[in-house]
């Protein structure tokens, strides 16, 4: 479009003179007393194109609601139409019309405070609800939820590698205990870490023979510098109820679900506490200084002793001295064959033997934190204190020992079931159960027959 | 392209034209709602919201079982206490006239700078039948329990001296300055040729063990501790009963060489002094560069004296007779 002044054969007489009836009926602002010489009809069209973002002149009322309104909003039982025939602008339907008019009145006054709770309403479905889900970002901000402080460390392929092949079963089961796991840690914001721990020569000199925990777990401090707990997991775990947040579970109760003495479950009839009076009083004490913030390592006790398949570790310098005592050639040289549980029955060893251990170690009552099939640990499978109890909905089920005559991938896949109905969303709980009625009204039937 | 001059800019901005400043486009919706007279209608409603979050995010916690409280163990500060405990371990059954003088000895030097000491004996702990000169390990941690408010705990084995009493070993040798001048780094621990080297970076103040190394290893007939809970740790874990029957060829020594090689925390903590600044030999194997005992050192050592055949009064007679005469 041309700026430039009239291209028009003679011009204007003077400025301000020139009239806008010759330009299609529409005055322009620009036209007229405008203090600029050099406009025309297409700048000036120009310009208010420009202030208006479009060409041209749009009709009033040319979309569905302009043509429409009117017939749209006489038709409507409010309309003022029919208000005057029914005299005298009082509106004198039947009580329910009445009723909502009323409400609608109100809601309209409170619009404000509606408004406010509308929003907080919807910004919940949107926490929630939406796949970005805020919430995880809440969880795991240090700030708010903290899940960033807690890595899960899951070993896969335990025993795997050059000893045997896995077959398709322990495929499965490898694939629904990280399925499970990886599902875990992101509802939670925490970080999980999977490791292999299939046996391999890793180590120049030597068969160190899976005693990797501790490398493992030194690796996994290293790789999260911002997390405090970890908290290792065997394969063969199943966590049952997802929505237990680990602080909820465990971290906030630790006084009443840990025990330090370990006389309380002594399986091992491990001599506590220590009575040699060249030991300071802290480790002669049987709970420690008996402060929560003096728990380093929390381990939970079965019939047969510490249970390493699910424990959980603090970042601190304890924890680094541990780690780095807990392998020793010695040790290992002497006992290798002996110990054939390695790190668990090398713990256990210095937990007898090291005194400084003590006072930094936390027994967690099994269930809590791993809770036993019925076929670990006795044949009843009906302990209170070691067996999963259903109803007491425990957190995790480690089937420790299921590779020794025990079929590891039913009870994955039954666990894995039992969990997913425990944890059915109200919907779902709903229409399984018209299912479930249908099927029990035909098997009634059936037995009538 | 290369234009000679810049392309002519409208010298008449548009009016009313969109501003383009800002780089998110706020749709007008949202920009009405964060209008002044609505923003504090929307940030009652945000705070709102995240109270209800915290609120709910609160509840649980519920208790079963008893909670445990904590013990009452009484805490001493480390550094009430006196600066150094000096433990030597005696050997009951050795001649007591003998151990008299030993004793003094370190009574005498104590007294002068407000130290502490401690003997115990070689029978008193529990060894399961290792040897008895395992017995400095559980001593070390028994002082550490009798004198919780004490820095340094230093063991000086029944075989050495202390020469020079006016040397004060916590401003002598224990500061952190003086330590970080006179530690080896880069150092093989065993030597001649250990892989293990000692940290060349270590901090004065965060070494919890100086010891020295004679011409065959590290030498600990004297040696300084400093409390904590790294002291704990490491006594035990050096007095564990894997080591004591694992039969190495010089008992404790050896075990502490093949802990200090094996484990880094361990490592990261010890300092290597020159071994005159703490346990020059009087006679024995001592370091070829600054072993050997030199008029004016603080400690001459008598390393197996009190083994086999040889009698240590006999040796030490000698140094006894110096010291006697430098106190009148």
């Amino acid at each position: 479009m041309s700026r430039s002044p009239s291209p028009q054969p003679g011009g204007w007489s003077s400025p301000g003179l020139n009239t806008s009836y010759d330009t299609g009926g529409r005055s322009s602002p620009f036209a007229n007393g405008s203090t600029s010489h050099n406009v025309t009809w297409a700048s000036a069209q120009a310009r208010s194109a420009e202030v208006k973002g479009y060409n041209g002149i749009t009709p009033r009322g040319q979309g569905f609601f302009g043509k429409h309104f009117r017939r749209l909003s006489t038709s409507l039982p409010f309309s003022y139409g029919e208000k005057e025939k029914l005299g005298r602008g009082r509106y004198q339907g039947n009580k329910f019309m009445q009723l909502l008019n009323r409400v609608g009145y109100t809601l309209w006054r409170l619009r404000r405070s509606l408004g406010v709770l509308l929003f907080v309403v919807l910004s919940f479905i949107i926490f929630y609800v939406t796949p970005t889900a805020l919430h995880r970002m809440y969880r795991r901000s240090s700030m708010f939820g903290g899940g960033s402080k807690y890595v899960i460390i899951l070993a896969a392929n335990q025993g795997g590698g050059v000893m045997e092949w896995k077959g398709p079963r322990e495929w499965a089961i490898e694939r629904d205990s990280v399925k499970n796991k990886k599902k875990y840690t992101k509802k939670w914001g925490y970080d999980l870490e999977i490791v292999d721990m299939s046996t391999k020569k890793r180590y120049a000199h030597e068969w160190r023979e899976s005693w990797e925990k501790v490398d493992t777990i030194r690796n996994a401090m290293r790789k999260y510098p911002h997390a405090e707990w970890f908290w290792w997991l065997d394969t063969n775990t199943f966590i049952m109820e997802p929505t237990y947040s680990l602080q909820q579970h465990i971290f906030k109760r630790l006084q009443h679900i840990t025990y330090r003495d370990i006389n309380v479950y002594n399986p091992l009839n491990i001599t506590h506490p220590l009575t040699d009076e060249y030991l300071d009083p802290e480790t002669r004490s049987a709970v420690g200084d008996g402060k929560v913030d003096s728990i380093n390592m929390l381990i939970p006790q079965d019939c047969g002793g510490f249970n390493m398949g699910s424990f959980m570790v603090r970042r601190s310098v304890w924890t680094d001295r541990l780690l780095d005592i807990w392998w020793d050639p010695v040790g290992y040289e002497q006992k290798h064959m002996e110990w054939e549980h390695k790190e668990q029955d090398a713990f256990e060893y210095m937990y007898q033997n090291q005194p400084w251990i003590r006072p930094h170690v936390a027994f967690i009552q099994q269930r809590q934190i791993m809770s036993f099939p019925p076929g670990a640990c006795g044949d009843q499978g009906d302990d209170p204190n070691i067996h999963y109890q259903e109803q007491d909905r425990d957190f995790l089920v480690n089937m420790a020992g299921c590779e020794w005559g025990r079929d590891c991938w039913a009870e994955m896949y039954n666990y894995r079931q039992l969990s997913n109905r425990l944890n059915r969303n109200p919907w779902e709980k709903f229409k399984d159960g018209i299912s479930d009625f249908f099927k029990k009204s035909k098997k009634d039937e059936k037995k009538k027959s | 392209m290369h234009f000679a001059m810049p392309p002519r800019k409208t010298s008449r901005p548009p009016p009313y034209a969109r501003n383009q400043g800002s780089i998110i486009a706020i749709p007008p919706a949202l920009k009405n709602l964060l209008r002044r007279d609505k923003l504090r209608l929307v940030v009652v409603g945000i705070l709102g919201f995240l109270g209800i979050v915290w609120l709910l995010g609160r509840r649980g916690g519920n208790s079963q079982g008893v909670a445990w409280t904590a013990a009452h163990i009484p805490k001493v500060a480390i550094g009430s206490g006196a600066p150094v405990v000096i433990v030597t371990v005696i050997d009951p059954k050795a001649d007591p006239s003998w151990t008299q003088r030993i004793k003094s000895n370190r009574e005498e030097y104590a007294k002068r700078h407000g130290y502490l000491t401690f003997f115990p004996t070689d029978d008193q702990y529990p060894l399961r039948g290792s040897p008895a000169t395992w017995s400095r390990v559980p001593a070390i941690r028994h002082a550490m329990t009798l004198y919780p408010g004490s820095t340094f705990f230093w063991y000086l084995d029944a075989t050495a001296l202390i020469m020079t009493p006016s040397l004060a070993i916590h401003t002598h040798l224990l500061t952190p300055a003086r330590l970080e001048s006179l530690m080896i780094t880069n150092a093989p621990v065993v030597p001649p040729d250990s892989v293990i080297k000692t940290f060349s970076n270590l901090k004065g103040d965060r070494i919890d063990f100086v010891v020295t190394q004679d011409k065959e290893g590290l030498a600990p007939s004297s040696f300084v501790i400093r409390n904590g809970e790294w002291a704990k740790y490491f006594l035990d874990a050096w007095f564990d009963p894997i080591y004591r029957s694992y039969n190495f060829q010089k008992a404790e020594s050896h075990a502490l060489e093949h802990i200090v090689q094996w484990h880094g925390t361990i490592l990261a903590k010890l300092a290597l002094v020159p071994q005159n600044m703490l346990n020059a030999y009087a006679s024995g194997p001592a370091s070829l560069k600054d072993g050997q005992f030199k008029e004016g050192n603080l400690v001459a050592t008598f390393p197996g004296c009190d083994k086999d055949a040889r009698d240590c009064a006999k040796e030490q007679q000698t140094y006894f007779d110096v010291l006697e005469r430098t106190k009148t």
